[in-house]
């Protein structure tokens, strides 16, 4: 097999190839732009700029976010539902609660829905909350709703979701196998397969969403990977997931939702591989591009994984990395109202952009800040390859800003970053203490093309000592994908009062997990010696409806599960009671380790401690000062391991820059990532 | 005061309270709290003025600002101190029914003997000892309403007020409930309190005090620039609730609003006086309800701080329906529901344009309580159920939403209510012509067919099932909310506000309002009613009677529809 690995991370704009050479521990990047109406093509043109042979390739690691986009743009399957009678609108009715941004907003109307009425039907069929059969499946009626379907409504693709199918899954078999009898050729997405938990509307959107992406992500998986293989590539071809891990194209095609939310997983990943190497207990990842700042919080070198998120308004119920927006990017428009500076939600985007690129944008942004703070160089943004317009960036901040504000430009830009830190600042501290815990425990590790340049400031002002800026930040997403694991998930609602009587039937449940885990690892090529399996349990106190999530080795008795629960009650709410546990959810992620690249240790030469190679100075706006001072200016590429560098100083690298101020001090570690202490 | 800093201090300030909400979220032991988001969240300068707050019950929050107000007033500045929490439920001056407790909190920083801010949260607590479990739908004085609070302190100098504590728990039917919800509470008070510390170290005292100032004004200004939109005038207006839980007669609720330059006046007293049964609204949940309307008509989209409603004033005379004094009865206070949307009715005669028809009415409510069979637990699990949402100018009516004033709030699954309570449902889905007819249509409600599997106590809420929700511009009034008890049996009824036992087998269903129409459903584009008849939200006769629109294999009759509308066609 090759000896190199290829990691493929398609973005809205560009597509990104990576290649790590197995060999030399090289890695070396191109890039294509995203051809969004035949993505396979885009995706050959970056592969082929890296002018290699594929058969020379082990592994290629695919990051897509085409099911996601697909729902986005709505080109999706036209889908239909099948559903128990006299509940089709299951839905639509949702929640009945309206997004927090539209509280007050009289004028609400839904987004448009994936699935019309017409095109759901309901059949005589009911399971009571036990899973037990009070009205039986009307055969007869499942053939006319599915004929109804097909014929009349055109339908694709189609989502079969009973009540309390995650009790008692028969009668959704039932409905399958007829419709699979009728129409062969037709996608099914059943509730209990694609996700067995309870709440229906929940599970309904998940089993419509996977319906909808199906027919479009198969299609989009079996023609890349034949090309692919047109042009030589025989090794193993694995799609990264939302929540972690990657699953061959096989898996990815029966589980097309799990790729859904995989856009920032890479960079989660590589920053819980580098929290490992660098031992770091708690890790902050800010990644900071264009139209937003994400952050994601990571233990243990663990990531905190979440079991239902969002799409749009929709929610779906699968793993994905707990990954917050904090707010504002690059792009985001700054604005004067009625006597307050406020920073976003607008943005101006890649087009026009912001002020500083001359392409007729004429709102002043963060990024036109950073330019007349001085952090950025004009001439030699993103390798100088985009030439910035300094002047037109100043006089927009003048006149949009600063003259009504009565401030000069300098000052104005100061109180866009200080408006960012604050939302940051705010954003940070909210989601890190709905789990009790502390910011100031946490390192920050910051990546994407701003991150570096933010990451220091924030850790000033939120009294963060340490943060970590990997190499190339810019590309480190695509990277990170290359440190994926093969990884499935599977669940089971289970709702019981936990008494010891109850634990053998829990262990039960386990094994049955852990084979159907086993199983998907096993198809997938991993050999069952390599297998890993982690099991959670998902419980609460009695009357509660949040859940902890607890991983347990094997099956403790009670005494010690109910002794983790409390604890970990108290650790995150603050309190414990005496209330009975109740068991909700059971899951077991199975892992197959995957050889990957090591991290390389930069060539010998030895530092003399502090670092004289500085490339000139520039005058730039100091935030622990409050005033412009001169910074050193230093070319990355010239640090050695052991350089160390004291703030105020800009660190630049062709594709992003690194700002730290006076009081921060910078080293290169033996691995070439910057270490800022603050 | 720069325009840099009041924006970085107001981010502050906003995370603050969304720092408490997610502290309340996180470790409140009732559904009711972090699952329905029953509560609100509010942050106070020293001047109690509201400086910031945190998404939750619309009509929470503005009554914060009056609870607080009156409750300092209560105990005196000059008696609080650092880790002092204050509790109360008296409704008169806590602007809610006795359920409701706002516990409130003065932050003071180390070694200062005034306060430099205030914070308040108030939740539903499950059960204040009021003379019925769940809900009390029949009160006649505040005494039967449950334990009352007066603005006492539960926690004193950061110790809690153990005795009080006992007193609450004897009086209560679920005291585990009532006092982990309270911890919860005090848990993200503290939390508030601790970050307003920290900003204000951060900054210091007078910068903070200045941003304020600066934060105030700048919400003064956003209001008074959108009331400019508004025109001056005075309007009336005129709608109904059931009754008050007593006798059955119909009650009147009067409104005149008028704007006049950029003052904003919401004046109750041609409302009748005080009523004998538990629908008296306090003085301070009609200011609120004045607020929320000012705060969807020019800032639904700001956080809100007491700069906003500077240009507001409520007027209600003391005895007045809409100001209940000592003793009245406050326990269902639906009606504040129904004037939200009786003020916009009297708005919408000067902006036909920009204010949508009436939704379903109210929040029609259900709950079961009784003990579960297997354990013998005791439970009470309520549901608001979804109306239908009025049609405006230009677009139809939203679809079986939660109601205007309770946005954030969400159902409970069919699934987890099925498990919780002895209810099993046999059919939840939208009503085909419910929603009122128009030009635009009315949003659909829903029919929730409700049959017990377990013996047990139910009842229903609603004060909106006699008279039918308004509509706009000619546009068609649909059916109100209803509960139809034991259908099909000696015991029928159509009922509104209701409590009874159930036993296994006995059905009810439950059936809520669409919107409103705006316009003449004789006007409505013909395409738009095919889509509605295709997706059943409209009957193929209802578009031929109502609509005078033929359809016909699933396809407009173009010929038969211009001879309904008496049109040469196209």
């Amino acid at each position: 097999m090759g000896s190199y690995n290829l990691g493929i991370d398609i973005g809205g704009t560009f597509i990104d190839a990576i290649l790590f050479d197995g060999k030399t521990g090289e890695t070396r990047l191109e890039k294509a732009p995203t051809v969004p109406q035949n993505p396979s093509s885009g995706v050959l043109r970056a592969v082929d700029k890296l002018g290699i042979d594929l058969g020379e390739v082990g592994t290629i690691v695919h990051g897509t976010t085409l099911g996601l986009n697909a729902v986005l743009e709505r080109r999706g399957a036209r889908v239909g539902i099948i559903t128990t009678e006299g509940f089709r609108d299951i839905l639509e009715l949702g929640r009945g609660d309206l997004p927090a941004d539209h509280m007050y907003d009289m004028h609400y109307r839904r987004p448009e829905p994936l699935v019309q009425r017409r095109r759901i039907a309901g059949v005589p069929e009911r399971l009571n909350v036990d899973g037990k059969v009070d009205v039986r499946l009307d055969g007869d009626a499942v053939v006319n709703a599915v004929n109804h379907l097909v014929h009349k409504q055109d339908v694709s693709s189609m989502a079969i979701c009973c009540l309390h199918s995650y009790r008692n899954p028969e009668h959704e078999r039932q409905i399958a196998a007829i419709a699979r009898e009728l129409f062969p050729d037709i996608w099914l997405s059943v509730s209990h397969e694609v996700v067995r938990e309870y709440r229906e509307y929940e599970r309904t959107c998940t089993t419509v969403l996977d319906a909808y992406i199906r027919p479009i992500f198969e299609r989009y998986i079996d023609d890349l990977y034949s090309d692919l293989a047109d042009k030589g590539f025989t090794g193993r071809f694995l799609v990264m997931r939302s929540s972690g891990g990657a699953m061959t194209a096989q898996a990815a095609k029966q589980r097309p939702l799990d790729s859904v939310m995989s856009g920032p997983a890479g960079g989660i990943i590589g920053a819980s591989y580098l929290a490992q190497q660098l031992q770091l207990d708690r890790v902050l990842t800010m990644d900071f591009g264009g139209t937003s700042l994400d952050t994601c919080v990571i233990e243990n070198a663990a990531p905190d994984v979440i079991h239902e998120t969002r799409l749009q308004h929709m929610p779906v119920l699968i793993p994905t990395f707990d990954i917050r927006c904090l707010g504002a990017g690059g792009g985001s428009i700054a604005w004067l109202e009625e006597g307050m500076l406020r920073l976003g939600p607008q943005s101006a985007g890649a087009e026009p952009g912001p002020i500083a690129y001359g392409r007729g944008g004429k709102e002043p942004t963060l990024t036109d800040a950073a330019l007349v703070l001085g952090y950025i160089d004009p001439d030699n943004f993103l390798n100088g390859e985009l030439p910035l317009y300094m002047t037109e960036a100043r006089k927009g901040l003048e006149s949009g800003i600063a003259t009504p504000m009565g401030a000069d430009a300098l000052e104005a830009a100061a109180g866009i970053f200080s408006v960012l830190v604050a939302q940051t600042e705010g954003a940070v501290r909210e989601i890190t203490i709905e789990q009790g815990k502390d910011p100031k425990e946490f390192s920050i590790l910051a990546f994407g093309g701003a991150g570096p340049l933010v990451a220091p400031l924030l850790a000033l002002e939120m009294g963060i000592p340490s943060t970590i800026i990997p190499n190339v930040p810019a590309v480190f997403s695509a990277w990170g994908m290359l440190m994926a694991d093969l990884a499935t998930d599977v669940s089971r609602t289970y709702i019981v009062e936990l008494e010891e009587s109850q634990l053998p039937g829990v262990a039960e449940l386990f094994q049955v997990l852990e084979q159907e885990a086993s199983s998907s690892l096993t198809q997938q090529g991993v050999e069952t010696d390599k297998q890993a399996m982690v099991r959670c349990m998902e419980m609460r106190y009695l009357g509660q409806e949040h859940t902890l999530k607890l991983e347990v080795q094997g099956m403790p008795a009670y005494e010690a599960v109910r002794f983790l629960f409390d604890s970990a009650h108290e650790q995150r709410y603050g309190h414990r009671t005496e209330q009975p546990l109740e068991l909700v959810n059971l899951r077991v992620t199975g892992l197959g380790r995957v050889a990957k690249p090591g991290l390389a240790r930069q060539s010998a030469t030895t530092s003399t401690g502090s670092f004289e190679n500085v490339s000139g100075t520039r005058k730039a706006y100091c935030f622990r000062d409050r005033k412009m001072k001169v910074f050193q200016l230093v070319e990355r590429h010239r640090l050695v391991p052991g350089d160390c560098i004291s703030g105020p100083a800009i660190i630049d690298e062709g594709t992003s820059t690194t700002v730290i101020y006076t009081g921060q001090v910078c080293t290169l570690d033996d691995f070439g990532h910057l270490l800022i202490t603050t | 005061m720069d325009s840099a800093t009041i924006g970085v201090i107001h981010s502050y300030l906003c995370s603050a309270a969304e720092e408490m909400r997610r502290t309340l979220i996180r470790t409140a032991f009732s559904p009711v709290i972090y699952e329905v988001l029953d509560f609100g969240i509010s942050i106070y300068s020293s001047d109690l003025d509201l400086i910031a707050d945190a998404p939750g019950l619309a009509f929470f929050l503005g009554a914060n600002d009056y609870a607080v107000k009156t409750g300092i007033e209560r105990v005196g500045v000059d008696n609080l101190e650092p880790g002092d929490i204050i509790a109360l439920n008296y409704p008169y001056w806590s602007s809610a029914h006795a359920a409701d407790v706002a516990l409130f909190a003065p932050v003071f920083d180390d070694g200062e003997d005034r306060p430099f801010a205030y914070t308040c949260i108030r939740a539903h607590w499950l059960d204040m000892g009021a003379k019925d479990p769940g809900y009390v739908l029949d009160s006649t004085d505040i005494h039967q309403e449950g334990l009352i609070l007066p603005a006492v302190k539960v926690y004193k100098r950061g110790k809690p007020d153990k005795e009080l504590l006992d007193v609450i728990r004897f009086n209560s039917r679920m005291p585990e409930n009532v006092l982990g919800d309270l911890e919860a509470q005090v848990a993200a008070t503290q939390t508030g309190i601790d970050r307003l510390k920290q900003v204000r170290r951060k900054f210091g005292g007078d910068v903070l005090a200045q941003a304020i100032t600066g934060i105030l004004d700048y919400g003064e200004r956003i209001t008074r620039k959108a009331l400019k939109e508004i025109p001056n005038g005075s309007w009336t207006a005129e709608d109904y609730v059931d009754d008050d839980g007593i006798d059955d007669e119909i009650i009147p609720l009067r409104v005149r609003v008028t704007v006049k330059n950029d003052r904003f006046i919401v004046d109750f007293s041609e409302s009748p006086g005080a009523a004998v049964g538990p629908v008296n609204i306090p003085f301070g949940l009609s200011q609120t309800i004045g607020k929320v309307v000012l705060k969807i008509l020019t800032a639904p989209n700001h956080p809100s701080n007491a700069g906003c409603f500077r240009p507001l004033e409520v007027i209600a005379p003391p005895g007045n329906l809409f100001h209940a004094v000592y003793p009245a009865a406050t326990y269902t206070l639906w009606p504040a529901m129904v004037a939200l949307e009786l003020v916009l009715k009297a708005l919408s005669v000067a902006m036909p344009d920009r204010i949508p028809a009436c939704s379903g009415g109210d929040v029609p409510g259900f709950m079961m309580y009784g003990k579960e069979p297997a354990s013998g637990r005791p439970y009470a699990i309520s549901n608001n159920e979804p109306v239908g949402w009025g049609a405006a100018a230009g677009h139809d009516g939203a679809n079986a939403h939660n109601h205007v004033s309770t946005t954030m709030v969400r159902n409970t699954p069919i699934e987890v209510m099925e498990a919780k309570t002895g209810m099993q449902f046999d059919r939840v889905e939208l009503r085909c012509d419910s929603g009122g007819a128009g030009k635009f249509r009315g949003g659909l409600g829903i029919y929730r067919d409700i049959r017990f599997v377990w013996p047990g106590h139910f009842l229903s809420i609603t004060k909106k099932s006699k008279t039918s929700p308004w509509s706009l511009e000619g546009g068609h009034r649909p059916q109100p909310n209803a509960f139809h008890v034991f259908p099909d049996t000696a015991r029928n009824a159509k009922v509104g506000t209701y409590r009874t036992a159930v036993s296994p087998g006995e059905h009810i269903l439950s059936v809520s309002a669409g919107g409103g129409g705006h316009g003449n459903p004789g006007l409505r584009d013909p395409g738009l009613v095919l889509n509605d008849v295709l997706d059943g939200y409209v009957s193929v006769q209802a578009a031929e009677e109502i609509y005078k629109v033929a359809i016909k294999d699933g396809k407009v009759d173009t010929r038969a529809t211009s001879a309904l509308r008496g049109t040469t066609g196209d």
